[in-house]
């Protein structure tokens, strides 16, 4: 109450500084400030959106192609890597009842677990008639659980990390391998070119998001959310064990060393030098292919193939790696006008098209894919194998209020890079989920 | 000893304060407008805040005024990254602290020693380091500690034998690498003020310990130091609170390990993440209140043993 009865007084202080500056700036004072559009509402304030640097590219899109909105975007670091800087900002404003944005972008695809959550409470919910459940059908299935709270819908999901094979084409030629289509031939083809071709790799570990290329398509039960605050963290499942297990004579024969494709020195490490991989779609324009990418490759060396499948199961699953939400703050002032907006950063091709991930909202991924196969970097068109992989992905690696990815960074990655194998590390990160889960007031069920 | 007692000790706030009892009038009332800037800040910033602390650390989570007796200190005393954080800080210190006090003196007094003509030379290349603001410095190290970018690359991969930035920043490393991250950062100021404490010892003195037959190294450690033990102490009590407090270091160094250090890892980190991730100022408050003994134990003894109040 108190609060609410100090915001007027605010505003109309405020207002009585912008007005001054108004004279000032119709007086002739101001420095540069252009004119209000035409077609703008004089009257409404900017809707403010907070994005990292990232989506800046597709928020100026957009707004070239809807000039009347008035928006006042704000850049900040997306909370990357689980930083929790959305928490700590929307945490303050909570304090003085005032200062959220309209729109918030988060990097991370388990932001709303906990913001959507007491103490912060703060998205508002989608899916009561505020987004049309037309546009909300539209999206790939299940892109948008991690914006699930119980049954509210209270993000809109940007893009998808889902994991593919990445393979160097000329390379697999020169070596005499075929394309692997299950983890045991591509285990076998890392072991050869251990033997054969020291200093070529197959894939990377030691890094945070290790557990999404690795154990959630091995349906590993260990951040499994089964019940509204219970998680089942078993580090002993098989489904855990038998891809540990595969994974550990790779670690240590260097197929698949300690390295970060996302790290400053990996061109130099392994510029021409990896064979294969396992990771994220949006891999394709960050890692391998065209300007700007890790590893900047010569056109129509990689291609993208179907995620690995496990040795006689009867289905394929896949891993995602992040992917990032659009949140609608629910003390928006304007709650409608910036639904509007935030459901075309994340629908609209206008802005999908310059997203560097694959689209969550389909329509806007099939535009997407058709620009990076018009680019003609790839060996072969991404389209049929992003489209087949992205309903892929296993649905029980849950998002939860905690960061797996900073958890395994934090517990496991070092030990990996001590020379530790990926077995031992099972019940590490199970201690690590544990204690996490129940700072969160999560049960946990081995 | 009696040589130190006709030396007038170089610590300001009690020269200023014995001037102003002996002068009166005018000169009183334009001591107490140089302090009054300071008080004022003090008091905004340090005794204000510190009282706040105190409060929240004593009152339940976002219940006004609601006593919760240690409860606050109890919940974030048994939280599981606790101990942790408080052992990472004590390695840290022993480290920084050995190494502060030792390197400091040794500069110093060698610079104190040295060639009359080279010293402000040498001052200024000691200082440039501290001048860098801390958040850049902590960064031009995370260039420096990785090895395929760092200039030390053959220090690195050569001699330590690091594969990568990844076996630089490996938990066991980190209080040593934080250790010389403030050091590098820190200790050139610390040179200079030291070089000036020894510049106040009067020539007699050094003059007249010569005399008696005193070479380089007594002079250094029989008459130098003795001198200006109460400025090692003042460093050392600084440097403490300085050190039990460190955030900045892990903090910045966490993004450029792609999330492999701690976000917890120092007791200042912890007390940050209870205020901003779980919005619980009154645990954050805890810890802060926790730092704020630790440091005040550790200065009261330093001040105790040394005698640093006590007037010549």
């Amino acid at each position: 109450m108190k609060e609410q009865s100090s915001r007027p007084s605010r505003r109309t202080w405020a207002g009585a500084v912008a007005s001054g500056l108004a004279i000032c700036t119709a007086m002739g004072l101001g420095t540069g400030v252009s004119a209000a559009s035409p077609h703008a509402n004089a009257s409404s304030k900017p809707i403010v959106v907070w994005v990292d640097s990232a989506r800046l590219a597709m928020v100026h899109a957009w707004q070239q192609a809807n000039p009347s909105v008035k928006l006042d975007v704000v850049t900040f670091d997306g909370g990357s890597g689980g930083d929790g800087s959305i928490q700590s900002m929307v945490g303050l404003d909570n304090r003085t009842g005032h200062g959220w944005p309209d729109i918030v972008f988060s990097e991370n695809a388990n932001d709303v677990q906990s913001l959507g959550q007491a103490p912060f409470n703060f998205p508002a919910t989608l899916n009561n008639g505020l987004v049309s459940n037309a546009i909300l059908n539209n999206f790939t299935a299940g892109v948008n659980d991690p914006c699930m709270i119980g049954k509210k819908l209270e993000c809109l999901r940007n893009d998808l990390g889902f994991d593919v094979l990445w393979v160097n084409v000329p390379l697999m030629k020169q070596f005499g391998y075929t394309i692997p289509t299950t983890w045991q031939q591509w285990q076998a083809i890392g072991e050869d070119v251990a033997k054969h071709h020291p200093g070529y790799i197959i894939g990377e570990q030691g890094v945070p998001w290790d557990e999404d290329i690795y154990l959630q398509p091995a349906q590993c039960h260990l951040n499994d959310v089964v019940a509204p605050f219970v998680v089942e963290s078993n580090p002993k499942d098989p489904n855990c064990t038998n891809m540990t297990k595969l994974l550990d004579p790779l670690l240590k024969d260097g197929s698949v060393p300690i390295a970060n494709d996302f790290g400053s020195t990996f061109a130099k490490q392994y510029g021409g030098k990896v064979l294969l991989t396992v990771g994220p779609a949006y891999d394709s324009r960050a890692i391998f292919e065209g300007p700007g990418s890790a590893l900047n490759s010569p056109k129509g060396t990689y291609e993208a193939a179907a995620p690995l499948k496990w040795a006689g199961a009867k289905q394929t699953w896949t891993g995602n790696v992040g992917g990032g939400l659009w949140i609608l703050s629910s003390h928006s002032s304007q709650l409608a006008a910036a639904a509007k907006v935030m459901v075309g950063l994340a629908t609209s091709t206008v802005s999908q098209d310059q997203s560097q991930g694959y689209p969550g909202y389909a329509p806007a991924a099939k535009s997407w894919i058709a620009i990076q196969d018009k680019s003609g970097l790839f060996a072969r068109p991404l389209a049929p194998v992003f489209a087949a992989a992205a309903p892929l992905i296993w649905p029980d690696w849950s998002q939860t209020p905690w960061n797996v990815f900073s958890l395994w960074g934090q517990n496991v990655v070092p030990n990996l890079v001590s020379g530790s194998t990926v077995t031992s590390q099972l019940s590490v990160m199970a201690t690590a989920i544990a204690n996490s889960a129940q700072n969160y007031g999560y049960q946990v069920k081995g | 000893m009696t040589l130190a007692h006709t030396i007038s000790l170089p610590a300001p706030t009690r020269a200023q304060s014995r001037a102003g009892r002996r002068r009166a009038g005018g000169r009183q009332r334009t001591g107490y407008i140089f302090v009054s800037v300071y008080l004022v800040l003090l008091l905004l910033f340090g005794v204000v805040p510190t009282l706040y602390a105190l409060y929240l650390a004593f009152t339940k989570t976002n219940q006004p005024w609601h006593w919760a007796g240690l409860s606050n200190f109890l919940k974030t005393g048994r939280d599981y990254r606790f101990i942790p954080a408080f052992e990472h800080i004590a390695i840290y210190l022993a480290i920084w602290l050995t190494m502060l006090v030792v390197v400091v003196l040794f500069l110093a007094l060698m610079l104190h020693g040295g060639v009359r003509r080279v010293v402000p030379a040498f001052r200024f290349v000691f200082y440039i380091p501290g001048a860098l603001a801390g958040a850049a410095s902590v960064v031009v190290w995370a260039f420096m500690l990785e090895p395929e970018l760092s200039p030390w690359h053959f220090a690195l991969s050569s001699i330590f034998h690091f594969a990568g930035f990844q076996s630089v920043i490996l938990p066991q490393h980190l209080p040593p690498v934080f250790a010389v991250i403030a050091f590098w950062t820190g200790a050139g100021g610390w040179i200079v003020v030291m070089n000036g404490a020894l510049n106040n010892i009067s020539d007699e003195v050094i003059d007249s310990a010569r005399i008696d037959g005193a070479n380089a190294l007594q002079l250094a450690l029989r008459v130098k130091l003795p001198l200006i033990k109460k400025w090692v102490v003042y460093m050392l009590i600084l440097a403490f609170a300085t050190g039990t407090q460190l955030i900045v270091e892990p903090t910045l160094l966490e993004p450029a390990s792609f999330g492999t250090i701690s976000s917890y890892w120092s007791p200042n980190q912890l007390a940050y993440w209870f205020a901003t991730q779980m919005d619980n100022f009154n645990y954050a408050a805890a810890i802060s209140v926790d730092l704020l003994f630790v440091g005040l134990v550790a200065a009261g003894l330093l001040v105790f043993r040394s005698k640093f109040f006590e007037l010549d």
